[in-house]
């Protein structure tokens, strides 16, 4: 069992490495340079219109929000189910002795 | 001064320092200042989410698994476990 540093650990912390990597020097081009760059460089094709620069990480957010939101509140409401059965429970096993 | 001190009054200083740029109170060049100050803080909140990432992956990358630990671990446990059952405790 005493496997040091697997081949797929490795592999998927490097593709974590390269994605964080690409993804800000993409955003980074995408946002601050472009600007600069005049609108008839190839460069600017290689890019979507600036506006998604701004509605994609918001849509992410919103999304990620949404999901832990949704899974903060399923998790309380099971819990709550849970504490009321054990009180209702322990009300019958009152009652009956 | 705290950390809290300390993280609050860089905020502040950045947070001011922005404020300036955005609301146009120091006159910067056109191309800067109409599409460079507004997407400033969505471009930050991307940073930081790709140097976590970036930190996550080379911590995976990096870890290696220590045997003679794990060995001590499990002695720990095993001994742990045994004191408790002489005491009356439930084990697992």
């Amino acid at each position: 069992m005493a496997v040091n540093n697997t081949l797929l650990d490795r592999l998927v912390g490097l593709a974590m490495l390269a994605l964080a990597s690409a993804v800000f020097l993409y955003y980074t081009i995408w946002t601050l340079l472009l600007p600069f760059v005049d609108d008839s460089h190839p460069l600017q094709s290689a890019f979507p219109p600036r506006v998604w620069a701004i509605r994609i990480p918001v849509i992410l957010l919103l999304l990620g929000g949404a999901v832990v939101g949704s899974f903060l509140s399923v998790v309380m409401i099971r819990s709550n189910r849970k504490k009321a059965l054990k009180a209702r429970q322990k009300e019958a096993g009152k009652k009956s002795s | 001064m705290t950390r809290a001190q300390q993280t609050l009054s860089i905020g502040l200083l950045v947070a001011s320092v922005y404020m300036v740029a955005f609301l146009g109170l120091a006159p910067l060049p056109a191309v800067i200042q109409n599409e460079l100050i507004p997407v400033l803080p969505i471009w930050a909140i991307v940073s930081f989410g790709a140097y976590l990432l970036f930190k996550l992956g080379y911590g995976v990358l990096t870890f290696n698994d220590v045997p003679e630990a794990r060995a001590e671990l499990m002695r720990e446990i095993q001994e742990a476990r045994e004191e408790l059952k002489k005491k009356g405790v439930e084990v697992d």
